[in-house]
């Protein structure tokens, strides 16, 4: 377990290299070696998707990705989106909805809803709700991250 | 350990893992990488095929239609050429997990995996697909009916890779995959793969065995009489009594046995109808 690898990574527009165990997903890198905190460790099996990240403009989970197989490949965490206008919105919208309330799954929720709305800001409740089925909330049963989510695209068609 | 090794072409991957046995090949992770989370599986190397050329996409040539491999599920739940009575394999697709992982999982990971209940086993075999295999030795291709042998094991030997999915071009036909699981996402508890053609009904049942359950037999027996009730119902029971499943966390077996006939009746009755 001690075997250790370089890897170079692109990580909010920011390249560089780092030196971390050869098995390491690219959650572990991203919270272990360069703590970057907004993806989070719920189940490590792809299933509730709180580590959801952008890789190549696609939302992935970070807990399935080796780091390894991240060279060439352009991640953008939740802290890449600080100046986003929409995600700023949508950050602004869960928060007036009631959205958020222990947080743990919120990060994961605003990368795949952010996707969903530059996608398609038409969606119906029903979709946002399709959505986010990969996206596990076990505080708020979804209905005020739904309604976050309808206000922040409704000010995107705007 | 697991250094992650990422080959340029299929030559190198598969040399690779003859030289070194405890690796394992890495398509999208969405299974795999979730075991190693888990514990469930040591590897000194992953061998990424990510930069492998030719193994993703969906082509067309005069033979048919070829997935490659490393094409996601998002693409083939939104793929043009999957038409006709190669619907039912978009369809399976798009129901696979959900929206993020099926950016990241692929078709050839998925039938590699091939766990009994994944979507594409019952479709591919509905479509009468072929397995695309890359070993040391070269390319050979099997039909999925030979390639699935029993609970998650397939003809692959170690060291080979699934390159890609074999296709005949769709013929104009209906097809439809209906999924019975616990919640959307999950694994299937039943699932039936349906298509027809004129009067033949060919009819692929998921998840409750170690491979789908298809009969020849049945379907010829079946065949010009899908107009006829009881002629369906012979159809439908005489798959359940193919079936072997095992009770586990999505139903019992004998939940099951119940579930085959109805979801078999209703699945022929949608496309009867829809004609």
């Amino acid at each position: 377990m001690s075997d250790k690898q370089v890897i170079s990574l692109s990580i909010n527009g920011v390249t560089g290299e780092v030196f971390a165990p050869s098995d390491s997903t690219l959650l572990d890198v991203l919270r272990d070696d360069l703590g970057l905190h907004a993806a989070k460790r719920g189940c490590n099996q792809g299933v509730c998707g709180a580590c959801t990240v952008m890789i190549d403009g696609v939302p992935m989970r970070s807990c399935l990705t080796m780091a390894g197989a991240c060279e060439d490949h352009e991640v953008k965490t939740l802290e890449g989106y600080i100046q986003d206008p929409l995600m700023n919105s949508l950050q602004e919208a869960m928060i007036a909805s009631g959205g958020v309330q222990c947080g743990f799954c919120t990060s994961g929720v605003l990368i795949t809803a952010r996707n969903l709305i530059e996608e398609k800001p038409d969606a119906a409740a029903e979709e946002m709700r399709t959505a986010l089925s990969g996206n596990l909330c076990r505080c708020t049963g979804y209905v005020r991250i739904v309604e976050a989510i309808a206000k922040a695209a409704k000010e995107v068609v705007v | 350990m697991s250094f992650v090794v990422v080959p340029t072409n299929i030559e190198d991957a598969v040399r690779f893992l003859a030289d070194n046995p405890e690796a394992r090949p890495l398509s999208g992770g969405a299974s795999l990488v979730a075991m190693k989370n888990a514990g469930l599986i040591e590897a000194s190397h992953f061998v990424s095929l990510a930069r492998i050329e030719g193994l993703n996409g969906i082509s067309v040539d005069e033979g048919g239609l070829r997935i490659g491999g490393m094409t996601r599920h998002r693409d083939i739940a939104a793929s043009a050429h999957l038409t006709g009575d190669l619907a039912m394999i978009a369809q399976a697709a798009g129901q696979i997990a959900n929206r993020v992982v099926r950016n990241m999982g692929t078709i050839g990971g998925a039938v590699g995996n091939a766990d009994p209940a994944a979507d594409y086993l019952p479709v591919l075999t509905c479509a009468d697909a072929d397995v695309e295999i890359y070993g040391a030795d070269g390319p050979r291709r099997i039909s999925i009916e030979h390639y699935l042998i029993d609970w998650y094991e397939t003809a692959l030997e170690p060291g080979e890779i699934v390159t890609a999915i074999h296709l005949p071009h769709p013929k104009e036909a209906r097809s439809n995959y209906h999924k019975l699981a616990r919640t959307p996402g999950d694994y299937a508890t039943a699932s039936v793969a349906c298509a027809m053609d004129g009067k033949r009904v060919r009819v692929a049942v998921g998840a409750c065995g170690p491979k789908p359950i298809r009969s020849a037999e049945a379907e010829a027996a079946l065949e010009g009489q899908i107009a006829d009730p009881a002629a369906i119902r012979i159809f439908a029971d005489s798959l359940a009594a193919l079936a072997d499943p095992m009770d586990d966390v999505r139903g019992s077996s004998d939940y099951r046995l119940r579930l085959i006939p109805r979801m078999v009746t209703a699945a022929i009755n949608e496309i009867r109808g829809a004609h």
